[in-house]
């Protein structure tokens, strides 16, 4: 039984009455200590995943059917009570900006304490014992001492080892951070990415990462969904999507990367943007932009086949599935 | 702190001198004084009079013997009008009076204000949001010179519950009125305020963070974004703190507290330089000591503030 599995998960925006879909269906699972990369253009519902896995949707958000079966049983199902106790114990959050997502006028340490006595009965001073373990863990210096500090008082790279500190405190069984270096200066983007994958590793923690970099995801996660306009269009093995992508989509995203240009030539940009919720084309909604679309793209949404190493949900590549089975069965 | 406050103190002196010298010749450039009537007084008492206030001496040696008076003596000389009762006996008899309507104003603006904004924010778009609206709107068509005279027509006149105007020591009884009229449309204000604050703190990602935590909602409600939620709400006060303690003029006369600010209207008709100038001193020092504690409070609660006063 993989760890966590998502069902169907379906979310929904109301908006003076009418709703919109940010999430449409959208099925996966993470293993136990298994590292999966979330990635796709921005508006894509990735960030809206995390928080409806964590059932914390605020309104105008709202799920609109699905499951999230976290060991077997269903959060969205369970009582206000167990689900405040799965939340920063068995499955923890990490935001993108440290600054804003820790609360201005408690300390380090107010804030690790109250966590950990929310879920364990300890006393203060143990907490206090336990927060200042976890921050070592994490190379920070002098760590008795961060802990009467406030969020202001620290550096960006500190602050956010201290949300890594802060998310591995009870030990959970599996981390969603989202978007965890963005906010942060570009030359300490890779130690703070390779802390929380040392930490994940060393903890048999599972991650679900959300990021706009690939090449984060080929460093640090196992598997990768990619995402597009609330669907889960393309999923498999990190290696596998990086190195022999299919949907249209990912490829387009891997040949606008950096490293796939030659030194002196404009970026390859997929063409046009994303559509807005309220706005989505009918049938595949990446036609707009595909360089493979034809008439079936725009009326039909196509299903998830297995393809090459990968699940895809693409017409044209079904049509060259059924092109290799049918050769193959002359 | 104690040494911020200490530098605070010794920076506005200075403002307040300046304050008492611009007042003082502002006062002595209007035409006419404290001794000017339809029926001129004859040369003779009249001159007798000015040497009696020493307002024969030429103006510059009237400023320096007020200041010396006021800095030694703390002494801010007679009134010009009431005779025998001078301005700390004006002050002393009409600033408790306006002091306590004034507090129990900002306790029911507070004490009411906030809870109301708390609920309709938590409960948008149900009944007491509706309810705090309303309110809000109310207090905006009905300002205190509107409102005062309504409640004494209920209150007073037709349900005979409360006087209706008065001080008699300050018995409950006839605070009550004073000090709800002077605060409602900042209950109002405050009210909607604390709601929208607190709407945008619970919106806020810290708040999302504390969620994740698994915190229990009391939680999340007490430690993380109550105290945030006040801080809009205090930036607001600060100035109306002081108008309230000074005093408002109009409720004074309307409800016959025998207030500063009936003290005040009195002073600015008979030209009582002496009384007019102390009260704006008192005022000024007031606003100073206020605004002081509003950014001591400000310093409590906001830690980067805080770090900032070192
Ligand atoms: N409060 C809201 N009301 C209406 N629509 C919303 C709201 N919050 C998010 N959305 C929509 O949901 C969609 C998915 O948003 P989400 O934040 O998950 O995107 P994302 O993939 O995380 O993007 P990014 O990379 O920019 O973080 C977007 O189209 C966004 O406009
Ligand atoms: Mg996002």
């Amino acid at each position: 039984m993989s760890l966590l599995s998502v069902r169907d998960l379906t979310v929904k925006f109301s908006n003076r009455g009418q709703s919109v879909t940010a999430l449409n269906g959208i099925s996966f699972d993470i293993a136990r200590g298994e590292r999966v990369g979330v990635v796709g253009e921005s508006g894509a519902g990735k960030s809206i995943t995390g928080f409806a896995m964590m059932n914390l949707l605020s309104r105008p958000g709202y799920i609109d059917g699905g499951q999230v079966l976290f060991e077997g049983k269903d959060v969205l199902k369970m009582s206000a009570r167990e689900q405040r106790s799965l939340r920063g114990n068995r499955m923890a959050m990490i935001f993108q900006d440290p600054m804003v997502t820790l609360n201005p006028v408690l300390t380090i340490g107010q804030q690790m304490v109250e966590t950990l006595r929310a879920h364990r009965k300890l006393s203060h001073e143990e907490a206090r014992q336990i927060a200042t373990v976890k921050l070592k863990e994490v190379y920070i210096p002098s760590p008795e001492a961060r802990l009467d500090q406030y969020p202001h008082e620290l550096s960006g790279g500190m602050r956010q080892r201290i949300v890594i500190a802060m998310a591995l405190l009870l030990d959970p069984q599996l981390i969603i951070a989202d978007e965890p270096t963005t906010a942060l200066d570009v030359t300490i983007q890779a130690d703070i990415m390779e802390l929380l994958l040392e930490m994940c590793r060393s903890n048999m923690v599972g991650l679900m990462l959300i990021t706009h970099d690939l090449g984060v995801v080929s460093q640090v996660t196992e598997r990768t969904l990619v995402m597009y306009a609330g669907r889960i269009i393309e999923a498999g093995k990190t290696r596998s999507i990086i190195n022999d992508p299919q949907h249209p989509y990912t490829q387009g995203l891997i040949n606008a990367l950096p490293q796939q240009t030659p030194p002196g030539s404009r970026l390859k940009q997929i063409p046009g943007s994303m559509p807005s919720l309220n706005a989505m084309p009918s049938g595949c909604p990446f036609h707009p932009r595909c360089p493979l679309a034809n008439d079936l793209c725009r009326t039909t949404m196509p299903k998830v086949v297995q393809y090459a190493d990968v699940e895809v949900a693409c017409h044209e590549v079904q049509r060259l599935q059924s092109d290799l089975t049918s050769e193959a069965a002359q | 702190m104690l040494q911020y406050t200490f530098r605070r103190t010794i920076a506005v002196l200075p403002t307040i001198l300046c304050l008492i010298v611009i007042c003082f010749f502002l006062m002595r450039l209007a035409p006419g004084g404290p001794f000017t009537s339809e029926r001129p007084l004859p040369p003779a008492i009249m001159a007798n009079v000015l040497e009696r206030y020493g307002l024969d001496q030429p103006l510059y040696v009237q400023l320096f013997t007020y200041l010396k008076n006021i800095f030694f003596n703390f002494d801010f000389g007679p009134s010009f009008a009431q005779r025998d009762r001078d301005v700390n006996d004006i002050i002393a008899a009409g600033f408790p009076v306006t002091l306590t309507y004034g507090f129990w104003s900002a306790v029911f603006v507070l004490v009411l204000g906030i809870p109301l904004g708390v609920i309709a924010a938590l409960r948008q778009n149900s009944f007491w949001d509706y309810v705090m609206t309303g309110f809000a709107i109310f207090s905006q068509i009905f300002p205190n010179f509107v409102l005062a005279p309504l409640m004494v027509l209920t209150f007073t006149l037709a349900l005979g519950l409360l006087p209706g105007g008065g001080w008699n020591g300050g018995q409950w009884e006839y605070v009550v009125m004073p000090a709800v009229a002077l605060g409602t449309s900042y209950l109002a204000n405050v009210a909607r305020i604390t709601r929208s604050s607190l709407l945008e703190v619970l919106g806020s990602p810290y708040i999302r963070t504390a969620r994740a935590k698994g915190l229990p909602e009391r939680t999340i409600m007490i430690r993380h974004a109550l105290k945030p939620t006040l801080l809009p709400v205090i930036s607001y006060m600060s100035p109306v703190f002081v108008y309230m303690i000074t005093g408002s003029v109009f409720i004074d006369v309307f409800f016959s507290t025998g207030g500063i600010g009936q003290s005040f209207i009195d002073a600015a008709y008979t030209r009582d330089y002496s009384v007019i100038l102390g009260l704006a001193i008192l005022y000024s020092v007031l606003t100073f000591v206020l605004n002081l504690a509003v950014d001591l409070a400000y310093a409590a609660i906001d830690p980067k503030v805080r770090s900032g006063l070192k």
